[in-house]
């Protein structure tokens, strides 16, 4: 009874201390970043028109066989233009199957835009009401999925691509799966 | 020149809070008059030299220094000159600032006010006490959130300018207030601390720390109601309270102060509750901390929030560790001294206020709780939730409920021991009237009858009932109210009309959203919204498009409302400003929205009924917590003349 | 400007001066009709409501689900309230979900299964909200408990 009493009086102490602990460990944590539920899941169907050739029709098939990093970005997004170079500079070595999906844009722009810039992309799809996107759980473009050669979901990076994002996940989960059979 | 003499004023006060903080350390119990002394006349010099740097600040933002990095960030050439002002602690270097400064300025307020009564020796600890903390966040200023630093950028540029949310007389007056109220705990914190380093809390102590309980409590009640108030004008939608955690951050510190308040009467009264009392002292101020810790790490998401910096996170989480872990050992170690065994019954006064306490301290719980949960799951990889409006409305009510139910009675307990059949002979006529007025007066007023509703309006109306047969019951006996009577009485009825107001405002609100061309008509409760023109109108540092409409009930005279959409001329950034016509018991909220590519305007129109009763109750807490400190003044001045 | 010239002749003027009648009482006439049609009900003027709903009903409750849906790229809104353009596709998604007449719970797993339990700001009650759910009520519970212990302590 005796000792009920002593630890009575240390137990604000106690508490505050797991109140320390946790918001301590809430310094390093990212509140605004939302994890998707997509992970591991398929790919979700769609049928959109290409950017390029607006009467051909880009649907889940085309993830099928190889490793996709589907790049969602729009002219109007600044922080897409950061990672734009990066990821051209990616493109080049053409082991990874770049797909971009130009979200809620106008068609004219982003031509435009590609051109000038240089077009990563092998398949550029246009999602101009931001339906399908709300399907892949976009919320802020850019954001970039990682699909394996099943066209399942693996990984969701949120925010522009930078080189230590790329050589910490990306990479290496790519290399990952290029190497899982079809 | 300027901004150096402010960042230098800063570090003299660093130098004089130190002192503060230490002198009273070298005191032997006889000789403890020089070193408070020393003590008190570090803390005037601390203040004199925090006020400086804040008038520099002021007037860096005056002159638009855009050399100090702040001022660019905050400010702009076409900013209003109210709004320079309130800039400088619009952000979170500033508003750092004035934390300092207004710690500074209730240390000068004890040293000045204390009741002389309280021995001296409590007098210099408190005065060190409050020099530490002050010397920790100074330091914090300066190290990690100095205001004053310059860059001097290649191009004369205009500045950022202030947020136009920001933009608002709200800006010049809920800041200040809540940090009176915020930062005011600090000193019966540092009684709390004073009290278990003596060993020591009798009467005399417990009546010298009351006014420094009450003033900051009536502060941060203002400064709460304040902020809602602007929220509901500012942010378009009506709402006055949204449960996000920069909001919550200030709303626990009151609840528990609330709590203190009343466990100090009873210590003073009744020599009761010491060890609970202090506790309570503690928690409030490491509540304050906690929140002023939320709003600036980045560790939340909210509208409120300041930009956050891992650094200045890790540092001020330190430093609460420090003082507050440093106090909760303190009282563990020391507490033993002051517990007492009980000596009331299960229905007397002494039981009725524990509750409260009990209640009160729940609700702190419960907000804390839904407030860190977010945090708790993201720690332990269970993925990321959200906790917002629906979890507090559901767990929130039942909480406060049976305490507003206890309100009504507690005045009328008798310390000790109450007998159960008088009670309910005194007050079986107000219930039943209560319980009455609550059923009929919806339907009187041709609403829709709700449970939920009944719940409120019969709990209101029981406080303010029971309240007001204390006070003639007071009356006939004493033929005289005294004003710490009567500041009970104000702050009750306050309560009881913030109850009210929330009650009827959540049950009965309507709105619509609509389309509009000039000339169309909408109805909302009896309302004819008629819109007359849209014009183009110009501000001191906005272009906006001003909406006018025609209010009409029946055939009673139209009155106008006009509504904005501004964009400031800074960065091109709209902000929509609502149109509001007021009267006692309705509010009518016009939010005009963008312009429709079809050549209409999107329009949401509501109707908030007993808004303003929300913002009267706080402003009655407000009211009867500096009438309490009239009583002071009063008593004082009476120990001075005998 | 006046309209009669000194040399009309009679049925010049005549002629004239009925035109003008005419045209005056027209006018006037006109005039008269619009101030009427503003007593007229409603129905005839095309203010539409944002989202049209069949009911009254159907409107509360799809301004209840747009209130405790989070938006996602707001400092914590929820889609009622905030003028994003995503949270404008969203409540875009709830209305057409609606109209299709599915039910809170399809549209709320719907939006789920796209965004995760973070849209919601009405944490969902599984094992890992236990303690967000019941935690008051066991900390009210055990305070008061221990609070009638200590009064009845040394009676």
């Amino acid at each position: 009874m005796n000792v009920l009493k002593q630890t009575r009086f240390i137990l604000p102490l106690i508490i505050f201390i797991l109140i320390f602990a946790l918001l301590w460990r809430g310094l390093n944590l990212h509140p605004n970043q939302i994890p998707s539920p997509l992970i591991g899941k398929p790919a979700p169907t769609f049928s959109l028109p290409t950017l390029f050739d607006a009467k051909k029709v880009t649907t889940n098939k085309d993830f099928f066989g190889h490793v996709t990093l589907m790049n969602v970005w729009a002219t109007w997004c600044v922080a897409c233009a950061e990672e734009h170079h990066a990821l051209v500079q990616l493109a080049q070595n053409k082991t990874v199957f770049f797909y971009g999906l130009n979200y809620k844009d106008d068609v004219t722009a982003a031509k435009k835009w590609l051109k000038q810039y240089g077009n990563p992309y092998r398949i550029v799809a246009v999602d101009q009401d931001g339906a399908a996107a709300i399907d892949w759980g976009v919320y802020g473009s850019p954001e970039t999925f990682v699909l394996d050669k099943k066209g399942m979901i693996r990984y969701k990076h949120i925010g522009p691509i930078d080189t230590d994002s790329w050589e910490k996940n990306l990479k290496p989960l790519i290399e990952k799966l290029q190497h899982e059979p079809v | 020149m300027v901004p150096e003499l402010g960042s230098f004023a800063i570090i003299l006060a660093l130098c004089f809070a130190m002192i503060q903080g230490i002198a009273p350390l070298f005191a032997r119990r006889n000789t403890s008059h020089f070193s408070k002394q020393l003590s008190t006349t570090a803390a005037i010099s601390q203040f004199i030299f925090l006020s400086i740097a804040m008038l520099c600040l002021i007037a860096s933002f005056l002159a638009n220094d855009i050399t100090v990095i702040y001022v660019r960030e905050h400010s702009h050439a076409l900013l209003p000159f109210l709004y320079r002002v309130g800039a400088a602690w619009g952000g979170h270097e500033g508003s750092l600032l004035l934390w300092c400064l207004i710690l500074a300025a209730w240390t000068v307020a004890f040293i000045l006010f204390a009741d002389k009564k309280l021995p001296l020796i409590s007098r210099a600890n408190i005065i060190m006490i409050l020099g530490f903390i002050s010397s920790g966040f100074i330091i914090f200023l300066l190290t990690t959130s100095n205001p004053f630093q310059r860059n001097f950028p290649s191009m004369l540029v205009a500045g950022n300018d202030l947020t136009p949310i920001l933009q608002d007389p709200g800006l010049i007056f809920h800041p200040p207030m809540l940090y009176m109220g915020y930062v005011g705990f600090a000193i019966g914190f540092a009684f709390a601390i004073s009290a278990l380093i003596e060993g020591k809390f009798n009467q005399e102590w417990a009546h010298a720390c009351r006014p420094w309980i009450v003033l900051p409590w009536s502060f941060l009640s203002g400064g709460i109601v304040l902020g809602s108030w602007w929220a509901y004008r500012e942010l378009g939608w009506g709402g006055w309270w949204f449960w996000d955690p920069v909001e919550n951050a200030s709303l626990l510190p009151w609840l528990s102060a609330t709590a203190l308040l009343h466990s100090l009467i009873v210590s003073e009264k009744r020599q009761s509750f010491k060890g609970w009392t202090l506790l309570l002292a503690i928690i409030t101020f490491t509540l304050s901390l906690l929140g002023t810790f939320l709003v600036r790490s980045g560790v939340l998401v909210s509208v409120h929030a300041f930009a956050s910096d891992p650094t200045r996170g890790i540092f001020l989480l330190c430093y609460l560790a420090l003082i507050i872990g440093g106090a909760f050992l303190l009282y563990g170690i020391r507490i033993k001294n002051f517990y007492q065994a009980p000596s009331f019954t299960l229905l007397s006064r002494e039981t009725f206020l524990l509750l409260n306490s009990v209640i009160l301290l729940t609700a702190v719980f419960t907000i804390m709780i839904g407030t860190l949960y977010p945090i708790i799951l993201d720690a332990l990889n269970l993925g990321k939730i959200s906790v917002g409006e629906p979890y507090f409305n559901t767990v929130f009510m039942p909480i406060i409920l049976p305490l507003l139910l206890l309100m009504g009675f507690a005045p009328h307990l008798h310390w000790k021991q109450h007998a159960v059949k008088t009670l309910w002979k005194k007050f079986h006529f107000t219930i039943l009237f209560s319980l009455l007025v609550a059923i009929l007066a919806p339907k009187i007023l041709g609403f829709t009858f709700y449970w939920l509703t009944f719940c409120g309006i019969f709990f209101a109306v029981w406080i303010m009932l029971a309240t007001l047969q204390y006070t003639y019951q007071l009356w006939k006996l004493r033929k005289k109210i005294e004003l710490q009577y009567g500041s009970m009485i104000i702050a009750h009825i306050g309560i009881a009309v913030i109850a009210l107001g929330v009650t009827i405002n959540k049950s009965y609100s309507t709105e619509r959203q609509v389309k509009m061309l000039p000339g169309d008509s909408v109805a909302l409760a009896g309302y004819q919204f008629t819109f007359v023109n849209v014009d183009e109108t110009r501000g001191p540092n906005y272009q906006a498009i001003t909406a006018t409409f025609d209010v009409q009930k029946n055939s009673s005279i139209p009155q106008t409302l006009k509504a904005e959409q501004r964009v400031y001329t800074s960065h091109q950034e709209t902000l929509s400003k609502p149109g509001i016509l007021v009267n006692p018991f309705r509010d009518l909220y016009l939010a005009l929205g963008n312009e429709l590519p079809d050549g209409g305007w999107s329009v949401r129109i509501y109707y908030k009924p007993f808004v303003r009763w929300i913002w009267t109750g706080g402003f009655l807490l407000l009211i009867g917590g500096l009438l309490s400190l009239l009583n002071y003044w009063e008593k004082r001045g009476n120990n001075e003349r005998a | 400007m006046n309209p009669y010239k000194k040399n009309d002749n009679c049925l010049q003027l005549a002629a004239k001066m009925t035109k003008n009648y005419f045209l005056h009482a027209y006018e006037w006439l006109r005039k008269m009709l619009l101030f009427l049609l503003m007593f007229l009900p409603l129905q005839l003027f095309a203010v539409e409501d944002f989202y049209h709903f069949d009911t009254p009903a159907q409107q509360e409750r799809f301004a209840a689900l747009t209130s405790q849906l989070r938006c996602l790229v707001c400092q914590n809104q929820n889609l009622s309230e905030s003028n994003a353009p995503l949270a404008a596709d969203l409540r875009q998604q709830v209305y057409q979900h609606m109209q299709r007449g599915q039910s809170d719970k399809q549209i709320v797993d719907y939006l789920v299964a796209r965004y995760g339990d973070f849209i919601l700001y009405r944490p969902p009650i599984n094992a890992a909200t236990l303690g967000l759910w019941l935690g008051p009520l066991i900390f009210l519970f055990l305070s008061v408990l221990y609070l009638l212990f200590y009064i009845r302590k040394k009676q």
